[in-house]
């Protein structure tokens, strides 16, 4: 049984926002700072992009993944004075992996409401600080009754759904492997990667098996890390910079916590959320008018099930385009140009910075070395959580 | 307010002070360790309550929509997508197919296992189309295991049952 | 109407659990400076915002009202009292054989307070506005934590 969730949904908004400023930690598996050093270092990046003050903020949005990792209960009342919090109103939101791109989402409603005309974006996570390992947090979030029991580690899920993936369109692992050789290749010239490195697709089928199909190189690490966006009116946009770069639609969407009650093979809430922004940003063929796309890789087989649940590509699709290289630095649809999670890192919440960051710096030409070779107007950044639950979609370009 | 136009071909990263392990066991650094008492008495509900008890006797059970006619399981009180309460319990069998599989060779601390163990998600006869449920399988060989196998509960003895989904010990191929 | 519910108590089941995870948290930059300076060279570190000039104690890397940047200062780590509370039963409601005097001390030179105990002084005779000075353990023993500062006595 289908439900058309965007029907209904009506799209008024008072003012365009973009996003005049970006900044972000590097990402390591263990950083010395406190969460709040760390967001207040990515914010200092950003503001100093945008050559604004903290006074100039009106609004702040905080985004942060589970308390656990950093033992604190209540962690975004606790980030708030690292955050720019004091003095003005705040807010921390939380969908999982997700918020790396709802936390902007957040700050879009900000600003197109009209309650604000300069809001703060801030994602930070401090992962290293649960023991024995961050993955332990992951225990937590199976149902204690019927999935506990049985001992699960959370790679379990993602094992699950890549061999249903795999066997519906009959793909091969090498060419799913690709895409792990592509990020880390990519975060070489990103100067906050954590695990850029050059492999070949044999490295990642010999490397240690950790729930087959999975094996390690499959998967990104665990990080600390923070990154911080400034999204602004069009009035301020107009005297910060000759280029901001537009949000032009954004789209939400969750599915049920009954994850065995899904075919696993096609993620839906990407595509209702996909739906939502696209229809917002009047888009109708993702395929062709997407010049750039950052969907969320967790895990290499991930950002072909989401370019699919995106529209970029026809499901079963998504490993061809890589194998002919379309999605490469240099191809017609560069996906993950930034390195995405697997070369630069996942500190959960703070990926903002490899998804929404990376897009705002592509779409300004700001990227540097990882700036693509073709000419980007348009471009969508996605991000993925719980258990196989959220969608989160952006779409960003830098005309109006 | 202060405004102005800035042009930076690519900014640089925010530094951070990255440590190793050692860093923390050598005490380079000053930090604090706790270790908390968290425990949890989460109630199962009237759904998963009667699921665990119809464990205990060796049955399964869902529950039954009338108005999208589907069959729920893991049983629940309400239809997620009609948005009503159920209408009905109904029995289900023991035996299902396999949608998905994998084999793990780690622990929920992510140390590795001695012995890898094969954990599938299985969609039970008699519950509607994809009402699947993960559980383990035993008895089989990790390489025989395919996507649209016929497996069978095998179930512990009625005197070790504890109303627990590990009453089901594993589930096993179906000869033939 | 279906009313088939599960009513004797008896049958309702429930799952206990813990969580088990264990923290380790790291002072960051700041908290670093601080207890490093308390540890090995007794000193109290804060620190003043180059922009607006407020003192943070503890000390902090950024100043959060204005996000520009800090300066480490030494302070003599003595203050007054700027409300205390007398507690007689421990974290798990169950009584101490002493009761502990908890404060809110003002730091001198800073506009910051700690939290910390307070000894060497009966309940009733604790004052606001009391003058104390902290009493550090034995360099040996320290560890870089705030539990390096025993407790805040009367001076």
């Amino acid at each position: 049984m289908e439900v058309e969730r965007v029907s209904g949904l009506k799209f008024h908004k008072k003012q365009d926002v973009a996003i005049v400023g970006a900044g972000m930690t590097t990402f390591k598996r263990r950083l010395n700072e406190t969460g709040k050093e760390l967001s207040f270092l990515a914010i200092k990046q950003a503001l100093e992009e945008a050559d604004m003050d903290l006074s100039d903020i009106e609004m702040v949005v905080m985004g942060s993944a589970p308390d656990a990792f950093d033992g604190l209960h209540m962690k975004g009342e606790y980030l708030l004075d690292g955050s720019g919090g004091s003095d003005r109103p705040y807010m921390r939101v939380f969908v999982g992996g997700g918020t790396g791109v709802f936390a902007p989402i957040a700050g879009y409603w900000h600003v197109a409401s009209g309650l604000a005309d300069v809001c703060l974006v801030v994602c930070e996570e401090k992962m290293s600080s649960c023991m024995p390992h961050p993955q332990s947090a992951f225990k937590y979030i199976w149902d204690p009754i019927l999935d506990r029991p049985l001992a699960p580690n959370l790679i379990w899920i993602f094992a699950l759904e890549m061999n249903r993936y795999m066997h519906v369109h009959n793909i091969k692992h090498e060419d799913i492997a690709l895409v792990s050789v592509k990020n880390k290749a990519n975060a070489l010239d990103h100067p906050c990667a954590q695990l850029a490195e050059k492999i070949t697709v044999e490295d990642v089928l010999n490397s240690e098996p950790m729930a087959l199909p999975v094996r390690r190189l499959d998967v990104s690490p665990p990080s600390d890390g923070a990154a911080a966006l400034i999204m602004v009116a069009p009035h301020i946009a107009r005297q910060v910079t000759d280029n901001p770069v537009w949000v032009t639609g954004v789209g939400w969407a969750l599915d049920t916590t009954m994850w065995t009650n899904r075919d696993l093979y096609f993620p839906r809430y990407v595509a209702e959320a996909a739906k939502m922004a696209y229809r917002m940003a009047h888009i109708t063929d993702p395929r062709k008018e997407i010049d750039v796309a950052e969907p969320y890789d967790p895990f290499d087989y991930k950002e072909l099930h989401h370019m699919e649940g995106l529209g970029l590509a026809k499901k079963g699709e998504a490993p061809i385009l890589t194998r002919e290289g379309v999605t490469a630095r240099d191809g017609d649809l560069p996906c993950s140009p930034s390195g995405g999670l697997l070369g630069v890192g996942n500190p959960i919440a703070a990926t903002m910075g490899v998804k929404a960051g990376e897009l705002y710096w592509q779409l300004a030409y700001r990227a540097g070395k990882r700036q693509v070779a073709k000419e980007v107007t348009t471009g969508v950044c996605q991000a993925w959580g719980d258990l196989m639950q959220v969608g989160t979609v952006m779409v960003m370009s830098n005309k109006r | 307010m202060s405004v102005g136009k800035k042009d930076i071909s690519c900014p640089p990263e925010a530094p951070g002070t990255p440590l190793k392990d050692s860093d923390i066991a050598e005490k380079k650094v000053t930090y604090v360790e706790d270790h908390p008492d968290i425990r949890y008495a989460w109630t199962a509900g009237q759904a998963i309550s009667r699921f665990l008890n119809e464990l205990k006797k060796g049955k399964l059970i869902a529950t039954k929509c009338n108005k999208c006619r589907r069959i729920l399981f893991p049983p629940r009180m309400f239809c997620e997508l009609c948005y009503k309460p159920i209408d009905d319990w109904v029995y289900v069998k023991d035996t299902g197919t396999v949608q998905t599989f994998s084999i793990s060779y780690i622990d929920p601390d992510a140390k590795p296992l001695e012995k890898p163990v094969i954990v599938a998600v299985i969609a039970v006869d008699g519950a509607s189309k994809n009402m699947a449920f993960m559980h383990v399988l035993g008895e089989v060989e990790p390489e025989k295991v395919y996507i649209g196998m016929k497996v069978k509960a095998v179930w512990k003895p009625e005197e070790e049952r504890e109303g627990s989904v590990t009453d089901i010990k594993y589930w096993k191929p179906i000869e033939g | 109407m279906f009313n088939e519910k599960i009513i004797d108590p008896a049958e309702l089941r429930h799952w206990g659990g813990k969580i088990e995870l264990y923290w380790i948290y790291t002072s960051g930059e700041a908290g670093d400076r601080f207890f490093k300076a308390l540890k090995d060279e007794d000193k109290f570190i804060a620190a003043k915002c180059k922009k607006c000039g407020k003192v943070f104690f503890p000390p902090r890397m950024y100043c959060e009202f204005d996000f520009s940047e800090t300066e480490y200062v030494e302070v003599s780590g003595e203050g007054c009292v700027r409300a205390f509370t007398v507690a007689k039963l421990d974290k798990n409601e169950k009584p101490l054989e002493k009761p502990e005097i908890y404060a809110i001390i003002d730091i001198d030179g800073t506009d910051g307070c700690m939290i910390h105990l307070l000894r060497e002084v009966e309940p009733e005779e604790v004052q606001i506005g009391m003058k104390v000075k902290p009493v550090l353990k034995d360099k040996a023993e320290r560890e870089g934590k705030i539990t390096d500062i025993l407790y805040f006595k009367p001076s």
